[in-house]
């Protein structure tokens, strides 16, 4: 066992490309919760949808998505749906961040799939007889979703998307292989430059616990404070 | 309580006896290799002619394949090869998963502080391959484009330190990295020499399309890798590499693989295995 120092990787540079890569975790974890949540409610109103193409389209989607790794989803929207775009724009694109966009595209679209069908369990935890009520009285479809069941189901779903969260956050660090510079590369980075390999996984470690503990006691208080009475039981 | 005290005692000694014990049996990496009758080396498989694998025979085979190959017949123990990725390859070392390491692996100063090395066994340099359209026809040019490389080898830094301003992107593997390059998603593809004349070579026809520039980002020279301090093991290796080159079996090992009548098609060697020291 070589002797463990922790010293050289927080001088300069190594300090500086850890929390870079911390920096673009957090934001690829930030902003793929917000393309992914609506798109979840989307995904779940299709498949609870009274037409059956819907439903049989939505259902489609979360199978497909969720029966193949994100390592393969990631792959795929880095090395192939690129290549589709037009030569002019192509160019552009490369010539930009496309290996965040890449992950963002592939994490959103995973995610969107787990998180569709705890909103869909939401929506059922809400008696059904609701909607019904509120179509009575006039509400379309639509409007009765949107105002009666959905933010009752959305309240109930808070704690499992915020697991689902927690997932999201360890699974941007997938996006090291399309070359994404979050934490996981930039701690590959630091281990080829200083050898390091056991103190700078150590330090990625808390890194990502920390977060992850901080989004467990999200879940846990949500549970106890915002759930309706019905679901605290 | 006295009688439970002592054998405490007991105990805790003979768990010290143990680990003793079990540290004497790793004091010497030579007597365990001999002991368990099989030398592990570590290689990548994925960088031809180094070590790549074998379309027909799907077994790994290459230059180092066949270092490794003299080397377990010099110990008098079976060879058996073990797959690595770039990064995983000094950590792979030092926790005794392998026990040398033949994998395309650069011997610099730096490494030095942290693993052993045997004579060099190859000397490459680190070239620049672009697309032909591109116009780059020198490393200034690079500077402040993308170009892509390997994760966890010393081309980063390399390609940084020649061009201080550049964007570098990093794959797992070469051929992961080129591919991002045909792909458009970078300017320039980094990598040792050998292995980027090799991906060039095998585009056959579309070879037109890229270039590799003239200039070295750096000299590499390739070493087997030794887990630090294994003195008797280096000087084991050592020897057979330098057996090899009295024998003349050095020189046939680089024309088999590297030679005229390869895809790579280099003249002549222009390194001797000779030597363990290094100028960076």
């Amino acid at each position: 066992m070589p002797d463990l120092s922790f010293a050289p990787l927080l001088r300069g540079d190594y300090l500086a490309w850890l929390l870079a890569g911390l920096r673009l975790s957090l934001l690829l974890s930030g902003l793929t919760l917000l393309t992914a949540l609506p798109l979840a409610i989307g995904i779940a109103l299709m498949r609870i949808s009274p037409l059956r193409a819907l439903r049989i389209a939505g259902e489609a989607y979360v199978e497909a998505v969720r029966c193949v790794p994100l390592l393969v989803h990631m792959l795929f929207w880095y090395f192939g749906v690129p290549e589709l775009l037009p030569e002019g724009i192509k160019a552009t694109v490369y010539a930009g961040e496309i290996e965040i966009v890449s992950a963002w595209a592939a994490l959103t679209l995973y995610t969107a799939a787990y998180m569709s069908e705890d909103i869909r369990s939401g929506v059922r935890a809400v008696p059904a007889a609701q909607l019904g009520a509120a179509m009575a009285l006039g509400f379309s479809y639509l409007a009765a979703m949107r105002l009666v069941v959905l933010p009752q189901a959305l309240r109930i779903t808070l704690p499992p998307l915020l697991s689902q969260t927690l997932n999201l956050w360890k699974n941007t660090s997938i996006a090291t292989v399309i070359g994404t510079a979050e934490l996981m590369y930039q701690a590959q980075r630091v281990e080829s430059a200083t050898f390091r390999g056991f103190e700078t996984f150590a330090l990625v470690t808390v890194a990502y616990l920390s977060v992850s503990l901080l989004l467990t006691g999200l879940a846990h208080w949500a549970q106890v404070r915002l759930s309706p009475s019905g679901a605290r039981r | 309580m006295q009688r439970n005290r002592r054998r405490l005692t007991h105990t805790l000694a003979a768990l010290g006896l143990s680990l003793l014990a079990l540290q004497g049996a790793h004091a010497d990496q030579l007597d365990d290799i001999k002991k368990k009758g099989e030398l592990v080396v570590g290689v990548l498989g994925t960088d031809e002619p180094n070590s790549f694998i074998d379309a027909k025979t799907r077994e790994i085979i290459g230059y180092e394949v066949d270092l490794a190959r003299t080397l377990a017949a010099k110990l008098g123990v079976k060879l058996q090869i073990k797959q690595l990725a770039v990064a995983a390859r000094i950590p792979e070392l030092q926790q005794g998963h392998v026990d040398l390491l033949a994998a395309s692996l650069t011997h610099n100063k730096e490494r030095e502080a942290v693993i052993d090395f045997s004579l060099t066994t190859f000397v490459t340099g680190q070239k620049v391959l672009v697309k032909a359209d591109s116009g780059i026809q020198n490393l200034a040019q690079l500077s402040g484009k993308k170009v892509v490389t390997i994760k966890g080898g010393t081309q980063e830094p390399n390609i940084r330190k020649a061009v201080p301003n550049v964007d570098v992107v990093t794959f797992e593997t070469g051929p992961q990295a080129f591919q991002a390059l045909q792909q458009g998603k970078g300017v320039a593809f980094v990598n040792d020499e050998v292995s980027l004349l090799d991906q060039h070579a095998k585009l056959g026809a579309g070879k037109d399309k890229y270039r590799v520039l003239e200039q070295n980002i750096s000299v590499e020279p390739l070493a087997i890798g030794i887990r630090k301090g294994e003195k008797r093991l280096k000087a084991e290796v050592d020897g057979a590499l330098a057996g090899l080159e009295q024998s003349g079996e050095a020189d046939k090992l680089f024309l088999k693989w590297y030679g005229p009548e390869t895809r790579l098609k280099f003249p002549k060697r222009t390194f001797k295995i000779e030597s363990d020291k290094v100028d960076n």
